[in-house]
């Protein structure tokens, strides 16, 4: 009898602690499963905010273009800076315009030396809006007001930490008592077998060979439990993504890449692995020691 | 690989001086012997003299308080985990209450103590074949041993310790729970092994009549010591005398 054969036999003797084991492993790994993609989208939302941070500094009315230019060559020298660009005030009523081409109320009141003229910035790094910010919020005499998404990136960033820090520690603590359970399992079914351990070991049987089989049977609850688990929810999303996607749009909250799932399955089948060989290690050798 | 004995074909056994206590009670009293391989002896006494007390010392499953045992040239007090492990595999046991797995078929029984000695995956069925045919158990080898009366299930611990082929064979009271008909034939097949393949037979047993059919040496033990050791038609050795020396390791409870 193979050691694959014993651990199956095993499991199949001890039906109710057997589903009891893989019944949690599966709950772990929904859990960590939709962890790793609540967190994923997280980091998309906060990708695209990050990528995608701007300040407007609007000019004061009757600065000359020279010094615009001059304001334009200055913020371009800032780390960081991926588009420097001048709204005119004819651009800036011809956008208003365009935003605004549902309400003709609107439109119709508004002329272009209402409107002031701005330059926007796009950078990488969200740090360089505070310098940027930090650098013309006092020279009055060529800016009038600037304006960036400083709050909702902090703001957002509080959700996103606070998210990442209480979902890891549901899932330690879901990972913590599906390990203890593995070890108490195959602890009790360590003990169950111990005539047959030392009937084994009478005839000459190694430590590690009448080990194997409880190992492979953790390795088992490990690998069926991660698979089932993480298979189950990316196989949700996968079809779901669409609505979910279209809720935070247009942040593409569930990534639609099959490669992404693949990796994070094949992620989780070894990190299922490794937790049930540790734990059903832990459970025999506490109760193997002759 | 099967398991390789240091000497191929020569595991001789040695008690040298060896005691046994538990506790306060002495189960063995400075008890010298040595078996060479191929013999077949027996070792006598009421119950309680400290015959399975040998057999155990013998497997390793408990150690002496003083004195030393050694198998095939290892001592078994200082032997390594690994060596121990290779002299199990060598010997097959039939112990008076079986040990056979309750919830495995006579043939995974005998399966798994093949799969231990590491007995090739491909002639392991062919092994099974032949030594349920030998114990004429081939009606029964798909059986749980709860499905087996106190003969079958002796015979399946028989085939067991034969089907790894072993240098020694250690029979632990093997009729005990036997009728009549059933302990003279695993006595007649334990001669025949033990004529046929040199393998040592070290048979514990309270039935003088059994002993009596056969010539073959007998040692017995009387309240933990040896009182005769002799084979019929020599002279008896005389009684060992105890050595006055210290004890030279702790007692296993």
């Amino acid at each position: 009898m193979t050691p694959t054969k014993t651990a199956w036999h095993h499991i199949r003797r001890s039906p109710i602690q057997s589903l009891t084991a893989l019944f949690l492993m599966t709950f772990s790994f929904i859990l960590i499963s939709a962890f790793v993609v609540v967190n994923s989208g997280l980091s998309q939302i906060l990708n695209y905010f990050e990528t995608k941070p701007e300040i407007t500094i609007f000019i004061k009315d009757g600065v000359d273009q020279i010094s615009i230019d001059n304001l334009k060559k200055e913020i371009t020298n800032f780390p960081n800076i991926k588009e420097v660009k001048f709204i005119s005030k004819d651009k800036a009523l011809e956008i208003y315009k365009q935003q605004n081409k549902d309400n003709p109320m609107l439109t119709e009141m508004v002329t272009a030396s209402i409107l002031p003229a701005s330059i926007e910035v796009t950078v990488s790094d969200p740090k360089t809006l505070d310098q940027i910010y930090q650098n013309y919020a006092t020279k009055t005499d060529i800016v009038d007001e600037i304006i960036y998404q400083k709050d909702v990136i902090e703001s957002l960033l509080d959700w996103t930490n606070a998210i990442r820090r209480g979902g890891l520690v549901i899932t330690i603590v879901i990972i913590a008592i599906s390990f203890i359970s593995i070890v108490s399992i195959i602890g009790m079914k360590t003990t169950n077998r111990k005539d047959e351990i030392k009937i084994s070991r009478l005839l000459g049987a190694s430590k590690f060979y009448v080990k194997k089989p409880f190992l492979l049977e953790g390795i088992f609850y490990g690998l069926l439990g991660s698979f089932i688990g993480s298979i189950l929810v990316f196989i949700t999303l996968y079809f779901s993504r669409n609505s979910v996607n279209s809720f935070f749009q247009p942040v593409n909250f569930v990534s639609g890449d099959l490669s992404f799932f693949s990796l994070i399955i094949f992620i989780e089948l070894i990190f299922g692995c490794l937790i049930g060989l540790l734990a059903s290690w832990i459970g025999v050798k506490r109760y193997i020691k002759f | 690989m099967l398991a390789v004995s240091k000497s191929p074909n020569k595991m001789k056994i040695v008690f040298d001086s060896v005691d046994k206590n538990f506790g306060l009670i002495t189960a063995l009293s400075n008890i010298s012997f040595t078996v060479d391989q191929g013999e077949f002896v027996f070792i006598v006494g009421h119950s309680g003299a400290g015959k399975s007390t040998i057999i155990k010392l013998l497997l390793n499953q408990i150690k002496p308080s003083r004195g030393q045992i050694t198998v095939d040239g290892t001592d078994l007090s200082l032997g390594t985990k690994n060596e121990i492990d290779l002299i199990r595999r060598q010997i097959g046991v039939i112990f008076q209450d079986y040990q056979l797995i309750m919830d495995k078929s006579i043939e995974e029984n005998i399966a798994l103590s093949l799969d231990i000695i590491k007995y090739p995956r491909s002639k392991i069925s062919t092994k099974i074949d032949e030594v349920i045919k030998l114990v004429d158990l081939n009606s029964r080898r798909y059986l749980f041993p709860a499905q087996l009366s106190g003969g079958e299930l002796q015979r399946a611990a028989l085939a067991r310790a034969l089907a790894i082929e072993p240098k020694i064979i250690l029979a632990d009271e093997p009729t005990g729970n036997l009728d009549v008909e059933n302990s003279w034939n695993l006595v007649k097949l334990l001669k025949n092994i033990n004529e046929k393949n040199k393998t040592t037979i070290i048979m514990t047993t309270h039935n003088q009549e059994i002993v009596d059919s056969l010539d073959r040496r007998r040692i017995e033990i009387k309240d933990g010591q040896i009182v005769k050791d002799f084979t019929p038609g020599t002279t008896p050795k005389a009684a060992p005398v105890k050595k006055n020396t210290s004890s030279t390791k702790n007692d296993t409870h």
